[in-house]
């Protein structure tokens, strides 16, 4: 039993921390990649920046005017600061229900991305800037994970977390493969850095070596089974999360959220990467984002914002 | 018509056991104030030696970077609060002193004793007001003064409440005189706040000077969460084997949110935000992930006037809407009891001594600061002739507001409050400056006196329990008496000792 709104400071803890991860490593791949003054770099800024949601082309001839404001600026709601401002701002409200260790992660990274010296330090060496704010990401979902129990808080916790990597990297994979993409993905360099802003180099060449194609790269990021950072990966942890959830929750019968996802699961489950190929790519990724769109709904429905006729005792 | 305050005083004194805490008759605004850490000699007291020891062995650069861990400490721990400008929000830890406050066994327990039978008394005078009124019958307490009062709650009226338990959490401020008695300086019975920073003190100063912290026999602080619960508990034990307690707090922005949270995550109860609550038939839930659940007690951190906007403010957006009638219903316990307030207004103030003796037979173990209530035609002259020395005070308004202080105010505002007394001499009380004592303070990495107070914390449900330790504000200022936080104060840790035979060891 929690407070629902507790459960829903807890689960947007979970997507903003996941969403500011995956800003540093854009921004990361972004400063990098552009260092080479090659045509594949400039499709990998135009990349970034679109899955940033910022697909203004004028910004790609200054990257690193490109990158300060993904990192620091307050008023884009996505950027590095907002993300971990709007953590914080949750873990607040919810400070009696995270575990001390939890709360010191997340502070401690916050004070530092705002503190006075936090954009000289990213001017003085970018790279080691964001690597240090996702290690300590990491830190914090290890503490999370080491300290707190794992029942309903900790599981919307993740459920934040996962819908919101899902998501990600369903966008991701839309700039690269949808249908408005100004030049198709071939090039290696782009490709290899596609896989670094998904953090999925090195489990990638595991699965297929250093031999990178399109089409292995989105079957890789859609439907790999273990790769954590796979939308089917996310898509099964979801699921897991929410049928605990549902338990907890008491509800009769077969909840909305939990068949959703159910639902996901097994689409992705036994999707066939031809005939996806076959039908085009776009329409299965625009398809996938739409059920995670629908299971967040579902979710805020049953279990946050219920209507109170339906639940007051008889 | 009620007798002089100044004889009211003098009677509770006469048979007190020690002299010192005959009242001056006239204040005297001359006496050096009483040193914590060092007699009048110049000698340090046998219970701050140790500390002193400890201290005079660290170089000012040690004990500076031992400031700064006691700093780092708060900003980890998020003991901050918010201070709103035009540009920017802003964090700040409350400024926190490094030295503990020490208080000796023999007058602790003094202190306890004698708050113990304060809230007593008021808690009974308070059951009495909203009861019977027997006390206004007597005549001991004027009638208009407490039925006037704005903290009077006529919705309190004959309504039950478990134990007769009005004031659930009480922070008391006292004052230590220049003859080194300790005075009440004033009651809070509303929500009183700051207990988090007593166990976060507390907690660092653990860290800091571990050494003198085990040499001195200290005695622990750590069971207030526990205790508190228990205490939220017997409010509805009787009629509710395992009573639902929740923290009701205004929200994230509010200054004390922080001790809202501590300590809801300390008893390991849910905090909720009047949004969180639902009042159906007169019973009230709380919003959870799996439905609706009813709450048995709540520990409210919000003001009387917000937490019912169908019985009081109508425009607050802070409590549950049918709150209290679900309270009169007795479904549900509001604590503290909304309507304390009117115990620690500031008029009525200058009659607890009278109230301790009209309920409990007995003369009041800590006395109050000498109070003169401009109502009286006799005292309202008094106040008038010496505007100069004394402090004046508005009995509605707190936090230094609608004040005038005499020594450090000028001709033009005296005559100003002057004018204020004469049209509306009901709502002012008046009384001496009072000189607060000093304890040794790191200021700039010297050790300089500053001046202190002490709010000890007072549970009572079932029964009444005093935490053995408070929260002492410091005015960091050098001479300011102000403590408040938001004016300059900061805090510090306070070591009440046990009592052990050695006392303290280095």
């Amino acid at each position: 039993m929690m407070l629902a709104r507790v459960a829903d400071s807890l689960y947007w803890i979970g997507r903003y921390v996941e969403r500011a991860e995956h800003m540093c490593r854009l921004g990361d791949v972004l400063l990098n990649a552009t260092l080479d003054r090659t045509e594949a770099a400039n499709q990998v800024a135009r990349i970034t920046l679109a899955a940033a949601g910022r697909p203004d082309p004028a910004r790609i001839a200054d990257p690193y005017e490109a990158a300060i404001p993904l990192a620091f600026d307050r008023d884009n709601e996505d950027s590095i600061t907002s993300s971990l401002a709007g953590a914080r701002e949750n873990a607040r409200q919810v400070r009696d229900q995270i575990t001390t260790e939890t709360w010191e992660r997340l502070n401690l990274l916050y004070l530092r991305m705002t503190g006075p010296g936090a954009e000289r330090a990213f001017t003085e060496g970018s790279s080691g800037f964001l690597n240090e704010a996702i290690a300590d990401l990491h830190l914090f979902k290890g503490a999370a994970d080491a300290t707190m129990s794992h029942g309903e808080g900790w599981r919307f916790l993740m459920l934040g977390v996962h819908l919101e990597r899902a998501q990600l990297i369903g966008r991701l994979l839309e700039v690269c493969f949808g249908e408005d993409r100004a030049v198709p993905l071939s090039d290696h360099f782009a490709l290899t850095s596609v896989l670094r802003m998904s953090c999925a180099l090195e489990p990638y060449l595991r699965v297929y070596t250093a031999d990178i194609r399109p089409k292995h790269l989105l079957e890789f990021l859609v439907l790999d089974e273990e790769f954590p950072r796979s939308i089917r990966f996310c898509t099964n942890r979801i699921e897991e999360h929410l049928s605990a959830v549902s338990r907890h929750a008491e509800i009769a019968g077969h909840s909305s959220p939990d068949r959703l996802a159910g639902r996901l699961k097994a689409r992705l489950q036994y999707a066939d990467m031809t005939e996806i190929e076959a039908a085009g790519a776009s329409g299965f990724l625009a398809n996938v984002l739409d059920e995670c769109a629908a299971i967040h709904d579902a979710l805020y429905e049953t279990h946050v914002a219920y209507p109170l006729e339906l639940r007051l005792p008889a | 018509m009620p007798p002089h305050l100044e004889e009211a005083c003098v009677e509770s004194g006469v048979t007190t056991a020690t002299s010192v805490n005959h009242p001056m008759p006239e204040p005297v605004p001359s006496a050096p104030p009483y040193d914590e850490m060092r007699s009048v000699e110049g000698l340090v007291r046998p219970h701050y030696a140790a500390l002193e020891t400890r201290i005079g062995a660290l170089s000012p650069a040690q004990l500076a970077e031992r400031q700064m861990a006691l700093e780092r400490f708060f900003l980890l721990q998020g003991i901050t609060f918010t201070v709103y400008g035009a540009e920017s929000t802003t964090e700040r830890i409350i400024p926190t002193d490094l030295l503990p406050r020490i208080i000796p066994a023999e007058e602790w327990s003094r202190i306890e004793a004698g708050l113990i039978q304060r809230l007593q008394a008021l808690n009974m005078f308070l059951a009495d007001i909203y009861g019977e009124q027997q006390i206004l019958m007597d005549g001991v307490v004027p009638r208009e003064l407490v039925l006037c009062a704005p903290s009077y709650r006529r919705e309190m009226q004959n309504l039950f409440v478990p134990h007769s338990a009005y004031a659930n959490v009480c922070g008391s401020d006292l004052i230590r005189r220049p003859d080194g008695a300790f005075a009440v300086l004033e009651d809070n019975l509303r929500v009183p706040s700051g207990v988090s920073y007593m166990l976060a003190n507390r907690e660092a100063s653990k860290r800091v000077f571990p050494g003198a912290f085990r040499g001195a026999g200290v005695r622990s602080i750590d069971r207030y969460p526990d205790l508190l619960l228990s205490t939220l508990k017997s409010m509805a034990a009787d009629w509710r084997s395992n009573p639902q307690v929740v923290v009701l707090t205004p929200g994230v922005y509010n200054s004390a949110y922080y001790e809202h949270a501590y300590l809801a995550r300390l008893m390991g109860v849910p905090l909720v935000e009047g949004r969180d609550l639902v009042v159906h038939e007169n019973f009230v839930y709380m919003r959870t992930t799996t439905g609706l659940k009813r709450v048995d007690v709540i520990y409210r951190r919000v003001d009387d006037d917000f937490i019912d906007p169908l019985t009081f403010r109508r425009d607050s957006a802070l409590g549950a809407a049918g709150l209290f009638n679900a309270y009169r219903a007795g479904n549900v316990v509001i604590c503290n009891a909304p309507g304390t307030g009117v115990a620690d207004d500031k008029a009525v103030y200058a009659y607890v001594p009278r109230i301790i003796e009209y309920y409990l037979g007995e003369d009041a173990i800590l006395p109050n600061i000498e109070t003169f209530l401009c109502r009286e035609p006799a005292q309202l002259g008094h106040v008038l002739a010496n505007l100069d020395k004394l402090v004046v005070k508005a009995v509605g308004a707190s936090g230094g507001y609608g004040m005038l202080v005499g020594p450090h105010s000028t001709k033009a505002e005296r005559g100003d409050f002057a004018a204020a007394l004469r049209a509306r001499p009901d709502n002012y009380i008046a009384q001496p400056t009072v000189q607060l004592s000093t304890a040794p303070c790191l200021v700039d990495s010297t050790i300089e006196p500053r001046h202190v107070d002490l709010r000890p914390f007072i549970l009572s449900g079932e029964k009444i329990v005093v935490t053995p330790g408070a929260l002492t504000r410091v005015a960091l200022k050098r001479g300011s008496l102000v403590v408040n936080s938001s004016q300059g104060g900061g805090s510090k840790d306070t070591w009440v000792l046990d009592g052990g035979p050695e006392g303290v060891r280095p």
